[in-house]
C-alpha cells in the first residue's frame, strides 16, 4: 500500500438515543493510502455511512483515534474541523444535496466563498471544475433544469473545485439509472488516476464497488473482510 | 458581501411566502408612520419650540359650564398679562351637517384679537374692517382654500346648543398655526341665552414671556377660588390636549396598538424565518459538512430576516408618506380636522419607522439563525431533501 492518508486506530461510535445505547462502530483498524480509491461494502445498518462521517470529520467517535495526513481531527475543535473539512474534503451525496435556488456555477463556487480568492479567481476555479465533470456549458442552469447524472456531476465539480486531498462519496450513484451511475464511476476513476484524489466511497452496488482498488466490507460494525477489487471482477466472471 | 447573493436568493426561495411577509412588515410600518405622526400632531406646539404665552381659562369643573364675563377685568390686572379675550365656542353646521363641514367658530372681541394671536396674521386693512362691522367674521386660509369664499361673501352658520343663525360676511382672511377656525363678533351673540347671562366659555390671553405662563396660571387659579364659578387656567397646549384626552388616554392607545402591532409582526416574520429554515435543515448541513462555521450559518439566516424586514421596512417608509396624505385629507372633512392640520411627517418618523424594521428582522431572525447553526451536519443529512 502506498503511504496511509487516513489512518483509523481502534475506533468506536455508540450512538445514545435517550438511556440506550447503540454500537453503530467497533473497534476499527483501518488505514487508506494516499491517491487509493476504496469502497465500503456492507449491508443497511452495518456503520458504512458512519465511517465515511467519521472520516470526513462531520461527526465524532466515542473511542479511537482517526488521523489524516498525520493530523488528529479528534482534537479539532469545531471551528478548526470546519476550516480543515473545507480545506481537505470533498463530499459528494446520494442525492447531490445541490442548492436549489443557486445555478450549477454558483453551487459549485459554495466552497470558494470560504477562501481569499477573488471574484476572477473563483470564476476560474469553479469554470476549470465544470470542465473536468463536462458541464462547462450548464453553468447558468439551475438543479431542476439538469438530469440526475448532471447534478450529481453538478455535486462532483462542487467536491474537487477546492482541489481536497480526499472526496468522500456517500452511494454516489444510487439514485441513478445505470448510464449515468457508469459516468459518474468513469468520472470518480478519472479524478482518482488523473488527479491523484483519495477516494472513499459507501456503496452497495458490486459493479461500483468493482472500480475501486480495495474494498471494504462492514457487518454490525465490525470490519469482517478486504478485498481487492479486481479479485472481486474475477468472482464475478467466473459465476 | 460574497455571500449576499445566497442570502438575496435565499429571500426569495419562496417568493409569495417573502411578499406575503413583507406585505406585514409594510403594513405595520405605514401604521407606525402613521400613527407616530397623530401623537406629534397631538402634541404638536403652536409656537414652533419658542414656548407659547397663551393661555385658556376655563371653567373649573369642564368646558360645559360657563364664567361671567365681568372676570376679564380682574384677569387683566394679573401681572404680565398682555390682553385678555372671551371666547365662546359656537358649535354650529355650516351647509349641513356632515363631518366633513365642520370647522370652529368661536366668538371673540375683535379689538384684541391680533394683540393675543401674535403669532397669527392678518392685513391690517381687513382686521379693521372686521373690527368696524358686528356681522363680518374673518377666516383661516385652509377654510378659504376649501370652501373658496371671497371677501364680502356672506356665510349661514346654524347653531346647535345656541339657538341662532349666524350670517356673516367675510372681512379678513388670517394665516396661523390653525388655520380651520372662523372668528368673529361676541356682540353678535348678545341676543343669545349666553349674552344675556353676561357669560363666556373661556378667555383667551397672552403674557409677555412664556416664563410668566405658569404664574400666571397660578394667579389666576387662585384668584377665582372661592369664587361661584371658580376656573382653571392653563397653557394652550395643555387646553388642546384635553380634547384629546377627553376620548381616553389616547397616546397610551395608540403607543400600545403601536408595540403590541410591532409584536404581532415579529412573530409573523420569525415564523416565516423558522419555517424557511426548517425546510432547509439539508441545505445548512451540507453547508455546514463544505466548511462552514456555525457562526457563518447563524449569520446567513440572520441576514435573511434582516433583508426581508428591509426591504418591507423601505416599502413601508416609500408607501407611508403618500397614505398618511391621504389619511390627513380624510381626516380634514371630519370632527378631528383640529389635528389633521398639524400632520407632519418628520424625518425622525421614518427613520425609526425604518430602524424598527431592521429591528423586526434582527429579533425574528435571531432564534431560527441559532436553530439553524446548532444543527447536527449528521442529523440534517439525514432528512430527506
Amino acid at each position: 500500500m502506498a503511504q496511509p492518508l487516513i489512518s483509523i486506530e481502534h475506533v468506536s461510535k455508540i450512538y445514545r438515543r435517550d438511556s440506550l445505547q447503540i454500537p453503530v462502530l467497533e473497534d476499527i483498524n483501518l488505514d487508506i493510502g494516499k491517491g487509493e480509491f476504496v469502497a465500503l461494502m456492507g449491508p443497511s445498518g452495518s456503520g458504512k455511512t458512519t465511517l465515511l462521517n467519521l472520516i470526513a470529520g462531520i461527526d465524532t467517535t466515542t473511542r479511537g483515534r482517526i488521523s489524516v495526513d498525520g493530523q488528529n481531527i479528534a482534537t479539532l475543535g469545531d471551528n478548526a474541523l470546519a476550516r480543515w473539512r473545507a480545506d481537505h474534503i470533498g463530499f459528494i451525496f446520494q442525492l447531490y444535496n445541490l442548492i436549489p435556488v443557486l445555478t450549477a456555477f454558483e453551487n459549485v463556487e459554495l466552497p470558494l466563498l470560504l477562501t481569499r480568492l477573488s471574484r476572477h479567481e473563483r470564476r476560474e476555479h469553479v469554470k476549470m471544475a465544470l470542465n473536468i465533470v463536462g458541464l462547462a456549458d450548464r453553468m447558468e442552469h439551475y438543479p431542476r433544469q439538469l438530469s440526475g447524472g448532471q447534478e450529481q456531476r453538478v455535486a462532483i465539480a462542487r467536491a474537487i473545485v477546492g482541489d481536497p486531498a480526499i472526496l468522500v462519496a456517500d452511494e454516489p450513484t444510487g439514485d441513478l439509472d445505470a448510464k449515468s451511475a457508469e459516468e459518474i464511476l468513469d468520472l470518480l476513476n478519472r479524478l482518482n488516476a488523473e488527479f491523484s484524489k483519495t477516494i472513499v466511497m459507501v456503496t452497495h452496488d458490486p459493479r461500483a464497488a468493482s472500480r475501486a482498488h480495495r474494498m471494504l466490507h462492514l457487518d454490525k460494525g465490525v470490519l469482517s473482510s478486504q478485498t481487492a477489487a479486481s479479485g472481486m471482477e474475477r468472482a464475478r466472471e467466473g459465476r | 458581501m460574497k455571500y449576499f447573493r445566497y442570502v438575496w436568493k435565499n429571500v426569495f426561495r419562496k417568493k409569495s411566502r417573502a411578499f406575503l411577509t413583507m406585505a406585514s412588515i409594510v403594513l405595520v410600518l405605514v401604521l407606525i408612520v402613521v400613527l407616530s405622526s397623530l401623537l406629534e400632531a397631538m402634541e404638536y406646539d403652536p409656537s414652533g419650540g419658542r414656548g407659547s404665552t397663551h393661555i385658556v381659562v376655563q371653567h373649573a369643573t369642564g368646558l360645559a359650564n360657563f364664567m361671567p364675563l365681568a372676570y376679564r377685568q380682574r384677569i387683566e390686572q394679573v401681572p404680565d398679562v398682555v390682553a385678555v379675550a372671551p371666547q365662546i365656542w359656537f358649535g354650529g353646521t355650516y351647509i349641513d351637517d356632515r363631518p366633513e363641514n365642520f370647522f370652529g367658530q368661536l366668538s371673540t372681541d375683535p379689538e384684541v384679537w391680533a394683540i393675543i394671536h401674535d403669532d397669527y396674521t392678518i392685513p391690517d386693512d381687513q382686521l379693521k374692517a372686521w373690527q368696524a362691522a358686528r356681522d363680518t367674521f374673518i377666516a383661516g386660509q385652509q377654510l378659504i382654500d376649501k370652501y373658496h369664499w371671497k371677501i364680502g361673501d356672506r356665510i349661514q352658520v346654524k347653531g346647535t346648543y345656541i339657538s341662532m343663525t349666524l350670517d356673516l360676511a367675510l372681512a379678513g382672511i388670517y394665516r396661523g398655526p390653525d388655520e380651520s377656525n372662523i372668528f368673529f363678533h361676541n356682540k353678535y351673540l348678545e341676543n343669545s341665552f349666553i349674552g344675556r347671562m353676561s357669560q363666556t366659555g373661556i378667555f383667551f390671553l397672552r403674557t409677555n414671556q412664556p416664563a410668566q405662563v405658569p404664574v400666571a396660571c397660578d394667579a389666576i387659579n387662585r384668584m377665582f377660588e372661592n369664587s361661584e364659578a371658580p376656573v382653571k387656567a392653563m397653557p394652550e397646549q395643555q387646553f388642546m390636549l384635553q380634547f384629546a384626552e377627553m376620548m381616553g388616554n389616547i397616546k397610551l392607545l395608540v403607543r400600545s396598538i403601536g408595540l403590541v402591532v410591532l409584536f404581532t409582526v415579529v412573530l409573523i416574520v420569525a415564523n416565516s424565518v423558522a419555517m424557511s429554515a426548517r425546510e432547509r435543515v439539508t441545505q445548512i448541513a451540507v453547508i455546514r459538512a463544505l466548511g462552514f462555521r456555525r457562526g457563518q450559518v447563524l449569520a446567513l439566516v440572520l441576514s435573511e430576516a434582516i433583508v426581508l424586514a428591509v426591504l418591507g421596512g423601505l416599502a413601508g417608509v416609500a408607501l407611508s408618506i403618500p397614505f398618511t396624505h391621504a389619511l390627513v385629507e380624510g381626516m380634514k372633512h371630519s370632527p378631528v380636522a383640529p389635528f389633521a392640520f398639524n400632520v407632519r411627517i418628520s424625518a425622525t418618523t421614518l427613520l425609526t419607522a425604518f430602524g424598527a424594521s431592521v429591528a423586526i428582522g434582527v429579533l425574528a431572525g435571531f432564534v431560527p439563525a441559532i436553530r439553524s447553526a446548532r444543527i447536527r451536519i449528521v442529523d440534517g443529512l439525514r432528512q430527506v431533501a
